[in-house]
């Protein structure tokens, strides 16, 4: 029976909380959305709060935090692009970490996770589903405005330009991007490290790029990305070229 | 030279009128539908642009609406978009999203209407209940027959219910077999309707099974990683047709044979929509026959 005073605030964002556990601590996000939670994660409610525990094993993202990544979160009042939503686990957690003011265009192509992403957008008030192919960003053109972050979990062996397209759309010039890189499924028989590494250095022309974090033990194989468009980048690249000093990017833990 | 410039922000129309200052921001409501005809605000300022001015429009949604009035237009970059939508804040509101819920909603039902979709959903029921049905029967094994009349009372309600879920697995079987032999012709009879229908559902579309060669084809729906090692060796056609007609000790030369002959009916159907099946089932039952014999064919 998990006790409220328990749970811990964090610096890093205000819905987001921490509770000591057996042997590490575990994250939760204060929910916007009504319950049921989505897909039967663990919840816990006190004094009008209720909140959501971000599984690593199920959320890249929350795999990220789980493993030290120290960047900034899709901040309250964003507007973040989302592609590859599926039944909008991940998504509702991004939701929950923009708040009611800001808002998640979640983009999934697959029509049976699909059904699962639009009854989780009846239930959050600022995810917004969109049926339609992340390669090709004509068509949500007309229903995504210009947005703070991407967050791109597609394991495609072209997601790394798919993100460069959509940012090309979308993102606002000191934009932010958060990857979930499936190394496997961009090709067989190369250590995935070396993939990471090579995403990394096709998206440094445009983006400031942290290093690597390997997701194991919780997902294997994949990596996350932290990327920012530097200011100077939307046409000549050069300046782009400091990799993993910039600001805010997870600096200890390459792997 | 002068460019008109329209896009679409959810349920509102920006238009820059190269002959007026700024944005004109124009409410667009509509119900869920991307072919909506503009707005009567846009179609004035339409027609007051020159013959000469050039119209660039966000989506092709859009370009269609403006051609549709006489004019034509062409897509506007990535770039000149996002620095538009960049300067004209657009609120967001409770009408955007119950726009793109409904949006939402209407597209999933028209992709779901596509007989390829309906195929799937029906082959992964199908699956799913034929699953249930076999637990069903096994707990039946296991349950005995208990003395006491409650128990016999309850068991005889359990096996009414299970001829009503046995005929209900009939029907949604030949509900399969006719989506299947319209969708997939002549894999449905190479391989059978179970088979090919399944093969699409775990291939994820046509265009993706019309790819598929016979050696990947011969794996799908098997559960183990390969691997080089030791991978898996059968999927789904491990329960094709015909399958029960061969000896045990030679079923996985007739899977590989069935892969290779179920690659050549996919690829019809997806391709040239030509019938191949009756030379493929004339050949899959001279390797059935081969097989029996025990002499190599």
């Amino acid at each position: 029976m998990p006790r409220p005073s328990l749970f811990r605030p964090t610096q890093r964002h205000p819905s987001l909380w921490s509770r000591p556990e057996e042997r590490y601590p575990t994250y939760w996000v204060e929910t916007l959305g009504s319950l049921p939670p989505t897909h039967g994660e663990r919840w816990s409610a006190a004094r009008g709060r209720t909140v959501r525990h971000f599984d690593p094993y199920r959320s890249k993202l929350a795999a990220a935090i789980a493993r030290g990544w120290e960047g900034d979160l899709p901040a309250v009042g964003e507007h973040w692009l989302y592609l590859g939503a599926a039944s909008g686990t991940t998504a509702s957690f991004v939701a929950d970490l923009v708040g009611p003011t800001g808002r998640v265009y979640a983009v999934e192509r697959s029509l049976r996770p699909f059904g699962r992403l639009i009854s989780a957008a009846e239930r959050w008030p600022n995810l917004l589903p969109i049926l339609a192919d992340a390669r090709r960003p004509r068509e949500y053109v007309d229903w995504v405005p210009p947005v703070a972050g991407i967050y791109l979990d597609i394991s495609q062996p072209d997601q790394v330009e798919i993100l460069r397209e959509n940012a090309r759309f979308f993102l606002q010039d000191r934009g932010r991007a958060l990857v979930a890189l499936k190394a496997s499924s961009i090709e067989r028989g190369v250590p995935p490290a070396q993939h990471a590494r090579r995403a990394a250095e096709a998206l440094a022309v445009e983006f400031r790029v942290g290093a690597p974090l390997s997701l194991a033990p919780f997902h294997r194989a994949h990596y996350f990305l932290d990327l920012n468009r530097s200011p100077a980048s939307s046409d000549s690249g050069p300046s782009a070229r400091r990799s993993t000093r910039g600001s805010g990017s997870p600096g200890p833990r390459p792997r | 030279m002068a460019v008109a410039l329209l896009l679409r922000a959810g349920p509102r129309l920006l238009i820059r009128d190269p002959g007026a200052l700024g944005w004109e921001v124009l409410p667009w409501e509509s119900g869920p539908s991307e072919e909506d005809p503009l707005p009567a605000g846009a179609i004035r300022i339409l027609g007051r642009l020159s013959a000469t001015t050039e119209i660039e429009v966000g989506s092709e949604s859009l370009r269609r609406a403006v051609e549709r009035l006489g004019r034509r237009a062409r897509l506007a970059g990535s770039e000149t978009i996002r620095r538009a939508r960049a300067t004209i804040p657009v609120p967001t509101d409770a009408r955007e999203r119950r726009f793109l819920i409904d949006l939402a909603r209407a597209r999933l039902e028209e992709a779901l209407r596509d007989p390829d979709e309906v195929l799937i959903a029906l082959a992964r029921e199908e699956e799913r209940v034929e699953r249930a049905l076999g637990r069903e029967r096994n707990a039946a094994l296991e349950f005995g027959r208990g003395g006491d009349p409650n128990v016999a009372a309850y068991a005889g309600r359990w096996a009414r219910f299970r001829d009503l879920f046995e005929q209900h697995h009939r029907e949604l079987s030949a509900e399969l077999e006719r989506a299947a032999q319209r969708v997939l012709p002549n894999l449905t009879q190479v391989v059978g309707f179970r088979a090919a229908a399944r093969l699409l559902a775990q291939a994820g579309s046509r265009a993706a099974l019309g790819r598929m060669r016979s050696a990947r084809l011969q794996l799908l729906g098997s559960k183990r990683r390969p691997s080089p090692e030791r991978g898996p060796k059968y999927g789904i056609l491990y329960r094709g047709e015909r399958m029960e007609d061969v000896p045990p000790a030679r079923r996985g030369a007739y899977a590989r044979s069935l892969a290779a002959l179920a690659v050549i009916a996919a690829r019809a159907d997806v391709h040239t929509g030509r019938p191949v099946a009756p030379e493929l089932k004339r050949r899959r039952d001279r390797r059935v026959e081969s097989l029996r014999r025990g002499t190599r064919a």
